[in-house]
């Protein structure tokens, strides 16, 4: 039985970072390092003419300057390689690096990357993500056929990705349906910001490079520098400090190879280390605009006959990891319901702003938002209470979903009632206040893994991981699914996550998917481990080994707990023991769809978590300002490894939503440059503004999920709270606000202007 | 050239040093300056002078008029925990308490928030309604400025290059019961800047009837500013509900407000209205508790 999984466990890292004495990348140093900066674009679109370095060159204490004349001509990015290190015929965003200067200090560095000149032709930007999609619009890829990518992705000129999910048929479903209901709805981009800004230092000893940098994805990162600097991933060592938060900011190779090559031209070790702004406009930071159009038909009681969707998202200059955007939303708009006939047409399209990355839970906020906000307008058509309409629609054991896949051991609507029962839902409420809820989902799916655990000559244990914590604690709990398998406690554990040469390869802190892949191989690894201690204690107590069991930190004789080893003396013995393991990758579901393009966006809710969040806002209707009072959050992921870890993400979650929401919004001009790139004007929530927050976990043993029935946790917290603070602000103000976020001023604008 | 630092211990000193570098950079909180410079809104001088450490520049008291002196050093903190503003100056503690942070406040003086001029400054209307002067120093002499005058623009004041600002001095309040308050719209409740703000002061005879009112306006022009429209109809006029909404209304036309990245004109302008009216209606609260 389990002694440690699901009790409370204090992280290993806790302690460290809360007192100052945890160290980052930018608190590191090397010996003779020089300071890194860039020159970005002085365009937003241009074709450059001219490159000349040479007055950086020549100023005082600058060691090296680099433009893509100083590393081989690779293209790469994660599902279209679309981009260079260095820009060369092009700058397609204001955060496109053209130059990097090394010097003795960053204030020489900024100077020489100032003297660099570079010459333009201007192009017209294109900011307008879905106008670029129409016939004849200026390309920003020109090239982009011969730009290599996933076959399955669908490109087309500045359609980068294109997804559809088709089922029955949705055009005969609607023009029968008793009720039709349709919206537009428009959400802002806005941004990850994690606390610590990227910083990365690069150094280099004979042909190989140790690079410490902020990422959530080491081995992505050691996998870009070998290609793009062509050497092989053995020359190549990704250290990861700790990490000051991610939030997918740091989600993919960003800009270790910048640093590795100038370093490399250098000779010197160089140090990067982002200012806020910098951060604000970095690849990656920001999540994605999107246009969503939907449109529902029911019967009378409340069944939904047919759904059909157009969704337009904004992938800014470049590809990255998120070329599955497209496929993602696709399944955001058809939601956790029961619907027959399908038609859902999802465009990730280019623009010549910012790219976007996988920021927790990318595409799910801003079209669940949609979408529920949407269910609601039915329900108000239908004349139905919205969370009857709910209890009517969502999914259940046995439900078929969009892609056919049928749904086994999840428990949506208990999550939804849960969270009406906390909030109190139904409650009288003075006139300016107002529960709303909503409800979503988040994928969990397999991928390969591997871990050591390794026992130490005193007994205790170092497990090594590729896995990265990001600050979720998603690694810091896995100590506790190995003591469960040794007889050990979680303190008995050291972990050693952050560095390529040391542990097998991983996909890094993104998908929410580590406790569920990297678990799954320190469960692996720890039973490989209990093996070897039980054979070598059943020849030490001279019993069968199955009659032994691993307690309180030594293998004993079931029944008879006074004959018994320590693990401590078998470790001491001489004898090294050391699991490893994998573990079997779930299969991917079958999915089914007619003309869908790419799957993995569908094939990914192998066991999906599922969300219901209820909001108590009250709205100050002169000016428009939401105040969330209180969020009831109930969540199925599956059996819950570390109710703090959990609570925790749930309670982080949820703000971040509040400010999705009502206030964190990336501006953009009229050439595609931010107007808010810093903290003063991008409006994040603060510690006063968060609401109370009430948690519910409904553990059910979803099949295929991960270790001990556990799923993700990282990113659903996020996901629901938006639709369900929306909803509540359209019963206080008897209109909905369709653009995100709901600002004061459009809330305002909604309550007293006309109606769209 | 190299960047000169200068930390005197005197007003006297400090004095010097500005009549030698005319225009040099004045440190005393920084959270202006500092921040600016590594935003890029404006590099730092080639000359500090940090005036921190000037003793008799920190002074918080009444003078025997009943009015107040603040010295230039005295903090947004102080200010916000003073028995003295909370009292008698409300709208000066209701403004002090919404700057920043409480690293700002603590480290923020109210003689910086004067010179910088922000028009979006927490403390700039509540001490318009004061009718609060600038006392401003130099080697030849001090003089006074009324805040009005001394607010040009964004960041422009009327101060010369070799003058310090040692003081803000408020005359005593009008006769009667007064009360008085600083609203400001809030996106948030820490960490904000004003997108609108709004300082009043009323002051009631024994009938409850409004003998003097002021009203001034935050971040909705280019200077923090008073409305005289809405002083005339507040003055002689009933406390009423519809006295207030016409006052109210008066200052929102009265706002200049822009477009920009914290809300449009429009937007701006109708808040005005909303907001002057609930510092109104507060301070008529805090007027009728006093009486």
């Amino acid at each position: 039985m389990s002694t440690v999984v699901g009790k409370a466990t204090i992280r290993a890292d806790g302690v460290e970072k809360v007192t100052g004495t945890g160290r980052y990348t930018a608190d590191l140093n090397l010996t003779g390092q020089l300071h890194a900066k860039f020159r970005y674009a002085d365009h937003t679109h241009a074709t450059i003419t001219r490159i000349d370095a040479s007055k950086a060159r020549a100023l005082r204490g600058v060691h090296a300057v680099i433009t893509h004349e100083d590393v081989p001509d690779q293209k790469y990015g994660g599902m279209v390689q679309d981009r260079r290190l260095f820009a060369k015929e092009k700058v397609r965003w204001e955060g496109d690096v053209v130059a990097a200067v090394a010097a003795v200090t960053p204030e020489i560095a900024e100077e020489a990357a100032s003297l660099i000149e570079v010459d333009y032709e201007l192009l017209p930007p294109v900011v307008d993500f879905e106008a670029s999609m129409a016939e004849g619009a200026l390309l920003i890829h020109e090239d982009w056929e011969s730009d290599s990518g996933d076959e399955s992705m669908g490109r087309d000129r500045n359609t980068l990705g294109y997804s559809t999910i088709v089922k029955g048929d949705a055009g005969a479903a609607m023009a029968g349906a008793d009720v039709v209901v349709r919206n537009r709805y428009v959400s802002d981009c806005s941004q990850g910001v994690p606390i610590e800004p990227r910083a990365v230092i690069a150094q280099w000893q004979g042909g190989k490079v140790t690079v410490w940098t902020s990422t959530q994805v080491p081995y992505a990162a050691r996998a870009g520098v070998a290609h793009t600097l062509q050497v092989p991933e053995s020359n190549v060592r990704i250290v990861v400090p700790l990490l000051g938060g991610g939030f997918g900011a740091k989600c993919d190779f960003h800009f270790e190879g910048h640093i590795a090559a100038l370093a490399r031209a250098a000779r010197r070790p160089v140090k990067l280390v982002f200012s806020r702004r910098e951060e604000f406009v970095a690849i990656g930071h920001r999540r994605e605009g999107i246009v969503i159009e939907v449109e529902t038909g029911a019967s009378r009681d409340g069944t939904l006959v047919a759904r059909r969707a157009r969704l337009v998202l904004d992938k800014g200059a470049y590809c990255g990891e998120g070329g599955f955007f497209a496929q993602m939303a696709a399944m955001h708009a058809c939601g956790p319901y029961k619907i027959e006939n399908v038609s859902v047409e999802s465009y990730l399209n280019y623009s010549n702003t910012q790219p976007s990355s996988s920021i927790r839970a990318p595409t799910a906020p801003q079209v669940c938002w949609a979408l529920e906000q949407h269910m609601d307008e039915l329900a108000r058509a239908l004349d139905l209470d919205p969370v009857d309409l709910r209890r009517k629609t969502l999914i259940e054991d046995g439900a078929e979903g969009p892609t056919r896949q049928v749904f086994e051991n999840l428990a949506m609507k208990e999550t939804l009632e849960q969270a009406v029962e906390l909030i109190g839902y139904g409650q009288e409420l003075p006139e300016d206040e107002a529960i709303g809820v909503a409800c979503g989902w988040w994928p969990c799916f397999g991928a390969a893994s591997g871990a050591y655990v390794n026992l130490n000559p005193d007994g205790t244990a170092t497990i090594v991981t590729g896995a990265q914590e990001n600050g979720t604690g998603a690694v810091m709990a896995l100590p506790i699914l190995a003591a469960e398998q040794l007889g050990l406690q979680p303190e008995d554990f050291s972990l050693l996550y952050q560095d390529t040469d040391a542990a097998p390869s991983d996909m890094g802190s993104c998908g929410s998917q580590t406790t569920f892949n990297s678990g799954r191989a320190v469960v692996e690894a720890s039973i490989d481990l209990r093996e070897q201690l039980l054979d070598a204690a059943s020849s030490e107590l001279e019993v069968d080994r199955g009659d032994l069991e691993l307690v309180d930190g030594a293998v004993r004789v079931k029944g008879a707990p006074d004959k018994a080893v320590t693990i401590a003396d078998l470790a001491g013995s001489g004898t090294t023991f050391h699991g490893k393991g994998s573990g079997d990758v779930p299969e991917a579901p079958a999915c089914e769809t007619e003309g869908c393009v790419g799957l993995l966006g569908n094939e990914s809710f192998l066991s999906p978590q599922l969300i219901t969040h209820a909001a108590h806002v009250k709205v100050d209707r002169g000016t428009g300002v939401v105040r969330v009072l209180r969020v009831a959050a109930a969540h199925d992921c599956g059996t819950i490894v570390n109710p703090i870890g959990a609570n925790g993400q749930v309670t982080g979650g949820v703000v971040m939503g509040v400010g999705q929401a009502l206030s964190e919004s990336t501006q953009i001009d009229e050439n595609g440059r931010q107007r808010n790139p810093f903290l003063l004007d991008y409006k994040l929530v603060t510690a006063a503004d968060a609401p109370q927050i009430d948690i519910a976990w409904v553990e059910t043993m979803t099949p295929n999920a991960g270790p001990k029935g556990s799923k993700g946790v990282g990113e659903p917290p996020c996901v629901a709270t938006a639709g369900a603070i929306a909803n509540a602000i359209t019963k206080v103000i008897g209109r909905p606000v369709r653009r995100l976020p709901m600002t004061p001023e459009r809330v305002w604008a909604a309550t007293f202007g006309e109606e769209e | 050239m190299a960047r000169q630092y200068f930390e005197p211990g005197t007003v006297d000193e400090a004095l010097s040093v500005l009549a030698e570098h005319p225009g040099a950079d004045l440190v005393a909180g920084g959270t202006d300056l500092v921040v600016g410079a590594r935003q890029g809104k404006r590099p730092l001088g080639d000359t500090l002078v940090a005036i921190h450490r000037i003793g008799d520049l920190s002074d918080l008291s009444e003078t025997d008029g009943g009015g107040l002196r603040i010295g230039a050093l005295v903090s947004h903190a102080e200010l916000e925990s003073s028995p003295l503003i909370r009292e008698r100056w409300s709208a000066l503690s209701d403004g002090s308490i919404l700057v920043g942070s409480p690293a700002t406040r603590n480290a923020g003086t109210l003689g910086g928030n004067v010179a910088n001029a922000s028009p979006a400054m927490d403390t700039g209307s509540p001490l318009l309604v004061f009718d609060a002067s600038v006392e401003l120093t130099s080697t030849d002499g001090k003089r006074s400025v009324p805040l009005s005058e001394f607010f040009q623009g964004p960041g422009k004041t009327t101060r010369g290059p070799s003058e310090l600002v040692t003081a803000v001095d408020v005359p005593p309040r009008p006769v009667g019961s007064v009360g008085s308050a600083y609203v400001r719209l809030e996106y948030r409740l820490a960490m904000e800047i004003a997108v609108v703000g709004a300082a009043a002061l009323l002051a009631l005879d024994g009938g409850g009837r409004v003998v003097e009112g002021r009203v001034a306006l935050t971040s909705v022009a280019p200077v923090c500013l008073r409305v005289p429209e809405a002083e005339r109809l507040l003055a002689g006029a009933d406390a009423t509900e519809e006295t207030f909404a016409a006052a109210a209304a008066a200052a929102g036309l009265a706002a200049k407000p822009i477009d920009d990245v914290r809300a449009s004109a429009e937007y701006r302008r109708a808040m005005v209205s909303v907001i002057a009216r609930r510092a109104l209606e507060r301070a008529h609260e805090r007027a009728r508790e006093a009486a």
